[in-house]
C-alpha cells in the first residue's frame, strides 16, 4: 500500500527523554565514584576523565605522549593494515567469486584462517615482527581480509543470473562478464564490507596494542592499568569508541553519496 | 495439463547433471581445493625448514607432534582437552549471560517506544567501543580470575544480540500484525505469535557473530591475563619461545572456533525450519 | 451467529471519507462519500483501477483502520475494529512463514482459544475445501502462489467470520492461476456462503464473480461511479454475448483502457 499509516504526534517526553536517560547515566556515574560505592581505584567519575583528557592534549606524562600522538600513531597502524586488506581481499574475492581456478586454489587456504580470530595471532606476530608497527598491521591485515574477501565472494555469486545469460547471449567472454556485469552487481556488498572490515580493523588493532606496543590508544589503556590510573583507562576507552564512530560515519556518508543510485 | 495442475506446483530447488570429461576434472573446484592444500603444506614446510623466517615457524609435522604430545601430557594442569574447554566454557558462560539479558531487552527496544527512549542512546554510546578495550577494566574490577573474562565475553556479545533481536522486530512486515487482529487476536497475541517467531532467524544469525566476538574476546583475555586456557596456551608458546606450540594452539583454536559455528548453524536449521536457505559461505 | 438486519442488510456504509497525512503533512485525500449497502450472503465486487483507494475501503470495514468521516455498519452496529466477525483475505498472502499451512489455517481458532482437537478439525474441514489436502504439513515458502492464497482463504474461513473481504487477492497470480482460483472461489463460496466483498481491478474477474459490481473513480479521492447488476446464472462464461455485452457497457461508462 502507498501510504503512510496516519503517524501520531510524537509526545514531548518521547523528544526529551533520550537526554535526560544519557544526563541520569553520567550523573549517576559521577555519583557512585564519589561517594565512595565504587572505589576510586576501579573506577574513575567522569570529572576525573575530563580533567585528564584536558591535561593529556598537552601533556605527555605520565605515559609517554599526547593524547593526539596516541591516536595518530592507532589510527596509522589501522590505515595502513585496512588499505591493505581492501588491496589484497576486495580483488581476491571478487575474483574468487567467479573464477573457479582461483576459487580453487585460495579457498582451502581461506577457510583455514577464517575461524582464528585475528587475536591469536599475536604471539606468532611478536615472533615475527617483534613489537613494532608491522607486526600490528599484519595483525589487523588479516582480520580485515576476511570480511572482505567474504563480502567481495558473496557479491560476485549475487549477481543475477538472467543478467549473465543475457550478456552470454551476447557473445560476451567470462572476463568482460566479470568486469562489466559481476563487479558492478557486487558493488553494495563491498560498500557492506568496508564497513565491517574498518569496524574489525579497529576492535583488533586495540587488541594488539594491549599486548605488545610502545604507544598508541591500546597502549594508553594498558598503561593507565599498569599504573593504577583508572581515568586513563577510560580515556583510552572514550578516544577508542569515539574515533570509531566518527570513522562509521564517516564511512555511511560516503556510501550513501556514491550509491545513491542504486537500491540495496 | 489441466488447470489444478498448473495451481498445485510446488517449488524445490533443482539440481543439473554435468557431464564428465578430463578438462571437466582438472578445473573441478574440489580437485584444485586438493592440489591447493597439499601446495600449502608442501610450502610452509619448506619454509620452516629453510629457516626463511629464523626460527620463528616450525613445520606441520612438529605442531601435529606437540599437540598430540599435549592430549596426554599436562600443560599447568591441564591437557590439550582441558585447556579446550576452559576456553568454551568461558565463551558459553559469558554468552548465555549476555544474550538472557540482551534478547528479552532489544525485543522491548523495538516494541515500546519509551524503553527504547531511555536505553539507546546510552547503548549508542557503548556500542562503537571495542569489547577488548574493557579488559583493563576488567582486571581492575575482577581481578585475573574467571569473572574478569567472562565479563569481556558478556560485554562483546551483548552488543550483536541486542542489534539482532532489536532488528528482527523492527523488520517485521507490519501486516502480520494486522493478520493477528483480524483473526480476532490482541496485543500480546501479536507480540507471541509474530514478534518471538519472526525475530528467531535474525537472533540465531546474531548468534553466530556474538559466538566469533565471544571467541576474540576470550583469546584477548586469556592473552593478557591466564592461567589455563588456549589463549594461555599460545603464550606460552611464544614465552618459552616454542612455535609448535604456537601455531597447534591456534590450529585447535580454528578448529574449536568452527566446530561451534557449524553447532549453531545446525541448531538453527533445527529450530527454524522455515528459513530458506541462502547460498552463503 | 449469522444475524441479520433489516432485509438481509449486511453491510452498511454511510458517506465514507478517508484521508491520510503522509510525511508529516500532506494530506492525501483517499475516499470520498462512499455509501452504499451489502445484502445477507451477498457477493460484491468493487472494481477500481490501481490508486483508487479501494484497499483502504476493505480495510476500513475491516476495521484495521478509521474512517476520517462517516461510518461503517455491520448488522446495524457501528465498526469500531477488526474482528473475527469478517476475515481478511491479503493480495501479498501474508501467511506466517514459520507455521504450517495447518498452523496457519488453525490460527483464528486457536485466538480464539478452540483447543487443539476442535480447532484442527475445522481446519482440516476448511484445507479439504480449498483442496489443499496433504500439504498440511509444508512451510509457505515451499508453496506456490496460488496455494499460498488458499491457505489464506482457508485461514479466514476458518475463523467462521460472518463476512469475507478479499483484497485483490489474485492479483500477484500469473493469468492461467488466475482463471482457476475465480472458478475455486466461486466454488468454495457456493459449497459455504458468506457475505463476500471482492476488491479487484481486473473487469472479467468482476463481472465474472460477482453478483453486483459497484465501481469506483480511477483518481483520488476515490469516489464511487455505478453500481451493476449482474444476473448471469452461475457458473458463467468469459466469451457469453450478455457477460461481454456487460463488459462493453462498464468499460464505456467508466472509460477504462484496456
Amino acid at each position: 500500500m502507498a501510504y503512510e499509516a496516519v503517524r501520531v504526534k510524537t509526545p514531548l517526553i518521547l523528544k526529551i527523554l533520550p537526554a535526560v536517560s544519557i544526563l541520569l547515566f553520567f550523573g549517576a556515574w559521577e555519583l557512585t565514584v564519589d561517594t565512595g560505592i565504587v572505589p576510586s581505584t576501579m573506577l574513575a567519575a567522569p570529572s576525573l576523565v575530563l580533567k585528564l583528557f584536558i591535561a593529556k592534549l598537552t601533556q605527555s606524562n605520565p605515559d609517554g605522549a599526547v593524547l593526539s600522538t596516541h591516536a595518530w600513531t592507532s589510527i596509522e597502524e589501522a590505515g595502513i593494515g585496512y588499505l591493505l586488506s581492501l588491496l589484497i581481499g576486495l580483488p581476491l574475492g571478487l575474483l574468487m567469486g567467479w573464477f573457479t581456478t582461483i576459487r580453487g586454489l585460495f579457498r582451502p587456504v581461506f577457510e583455514m584462517i577464517r575461524p582464528i580470530p585475528p587475536v591469536a595471532w599475536i604471539p606468532l606476530c611478536i615472533f615475527w615482527f617483534g613489537i613494532g608497527l608491522w607486526g600490528k598491521v599484519f595483525i589487523i591485515w588479516i582480520g580485515a581480509i576476511v570480511p572482505c574477501v567474504i563480502n567481495a565472494w558473496v557479491g560476485v555469486r549475487m549477481t543475477n543470473p538472467t543478467l549473465i545469460q543475457m550478456a552470454r547471449t551476447y557473445g560476451a567472454t567470462d572476463w568482460q562478464i566479470f568486469t562489466k556485469l559481476c563487479i558492478p552487481s557486487a558493488l553494495p556488498m563491498v560498500f557492506g564490507a568496508l564497513q565491517i572490515a574498518l569496524a574489525y580493523a579497529w576492535t583488533n588493532l586495540v587488541a594488539a596494542e594491549l599486548l605488545a606496543a610502545d604507544s598508541g590508544l591500546g597502549f594508553l589503556i594498558t598503561m593507565g592499568r599498569r599504573l593504577g590510573l583508572p581515568e586513563m583507562v577510560v580515556l583510552g576507552m572514550v578516544t577508542v569508541g569515539f574515533i570509531g564512530a566518527v570513522i562509521g560515519v564517516a564511512i555511511d556518508m560516503v556510501e550513501k553519496r556514491l550509491l545513491a543510485g542504486i537500491r540495496r | 495439463m489441466s488447470v489444478s495442475a498448473i495451481a498445485d506446483e510446488i517449488r524445490e530447488p533443482v539440481e543439473e547433471r554435468v557431464p564428465v570429461t578430463l578438462l571437466r576434472v582438472l578445473r573441478n573446484e574440489y580437485f584444485l581445493y586438493a592440489v591447493s592444500l597439499v601446495l600449502f603444506l608442501y610450502i610452509w614446510d619448506w619454509v620452516a625448514k629453510a629457516q626463511i623466517l629464523g626460527r620463528s615457524l616450525a613445520t606441520p609435522h612438529q605442531v601435529v607432534r606437540e599437540l598430540a604430545r599435549l592430549m596426554t601430557v599436562k600443560l599447568a594442569g591441564k591437557t590439550l582437552v582441558g585447556h579446550v574447554w576452559d576456553s568454551t566454557r568461558r565463551v558459553l558462560v559469558g554468552f548465555t549471560i549476555a544474550s538472557l539479558i540482551a534478547v528479552p531487552l532489544g525485543l522491548l527496544m523495538a516494541l515500546n517506544r519509551y524503553v527504547n527512549a531511555i536505553v539507546k542512546p546510552v547503548f549508542d554510546i557503548f556500542k562503537p567501543m571495542p569489547p577488548i578495550a574493557w579488559i583493563s577494566i576488567a582486571i581492575l574490577w575482577f581481578g585475573i580470575q574467571e569473572g574478569s573474562k567472562v565479563f569481556i565475553i558478556v560485554i562483546g556479545t551483548f552488543v550483536p544480540c541486542l542489534l539482532n533481536s532489536y532488528n528482527g522486530v523492527r523488520l517485521i512486515d507490519p501486516e502480520l500484525y494486522d493478520v493477528v487482529r483480524v483473526l480476532g487476536g490482541h496485543r500480546r497475541n501479536e507480540i507471541a505469535q509474530v514478534c518471538f517467531p519472526a525475530a528467531f532467524p535474525a537472533i540465531f544469525a546474531g548468534l553466530q557473530v556474538s559466538l566469533s566476538v565471544g571467541w576474540t574476546c576470550v583469546l584477548a583475555a586469556e592473552l593478557v591475563s591466564s592461567q589455563s586456557g588456549l589463549g594461555w596456551i599460545i603464550i606460552q608458546g611464544m614465552r618459552l619461545t616454542k612455535p609448535e606450540l604456537v601455531i597447534g594452539g591456534m590450529a585447535i583454536i580454528a578448529l574449536v572456533a568452527w566446530t561451534t559455528s557449524l553447532l549453531v548453524t545446525g541448531l538453527e536449521k533445527l529450530m527454524c525450519p522455515w528459513k530458506r536457505q541462502v547460498e552463503g559461505l | 451467529m449469522e444475524e441479520c438486519g433489516q432485509d438481509g442488510l449486511k453491510i452498511s456504509c454511510d458517506k465514507l471519507r478517508k484521508m491520510f497525512i503522509q510525511k508529516g503533512k500532506i494530506q492525501v485525500h483517499v475516499l470520498e462519500g462512499i455509501s452504499f449497502e451489502v445484502f445477507h450472503n451477498e457477493f460484491v465486487v468493487i472494481l477500481g483501477p490501481g490508486q483508487s483507494g479501494k484497499s483502504t475501503l476493505l480495510r476500513i470495514i475491516a476495521g484495521l483502520e478509521r474512517p476520517t468521516e462517516g461510518r461503517v455498519l455491520l448488522d446495524g452496529k457501528e465498526v469500531k475494529g477488526p474482528g473475527p466477525d469478517r476475515g481478511l483475505v491479503f493480495q501479498s498472502y501474508m501467511l506466517f512463514p514459520w507455521r504450517t499451512v495447518m498452523g496457519n489455517v488453525e490460527m483464528g481458532p486457536k485466538l480464539r482459544g478452540i483447543p487443539k482437537d476442535d480447532r484442527r478439525k475445522v481446519a482440516a474441514h476448511y484445507i479439504n475445501l480449498v483442496k489443499l489436502d496433504g500439504f498440511e504439513k509444508h512451510y509457505p515458502h515451499q508453496l506456490s502462489g496460488g496455494m499460498k492464497q488458499r491457505v489464506g482463504i482457508a485461514r479466514a474461513y476458518a475463523n467462521n467470520p460472518d463476512v469475507m473481504l478479499l483484497d485483490e487477492p489474485f492479483g500477484q497470480l500469473d493469468a492461467q492461476t488466475r482463471y482457476f482460483m475465480e472458478k475455486e472461489i466461486i466454488r468454495i463460496w457456493e459449497a459455504e456462503k458468506r457475505t463476500v466483498l471482492f476488491v479487484t481491478n481486473n473487469i472479467d474477474e468482476a463481472i465474472y464473480l460477482g453478483d453486483r459490481i459497484i465501481t469506483l473513480e480511477g483518481k483520488l479521492p476515490g469516489r464511487m461511479k455505478s453500481t451493476y447488476t449482474v444476473n448471469l446464472p452461475r457458473p458463467r462464461e468469459h466469451t457469453d454475448a450478455a457477460f461481454l455485452e456487460l463488459r462493453e457497457k462498464i468499460i464505456e461508462e467508466s472509460q477504462l483502457f484496456l
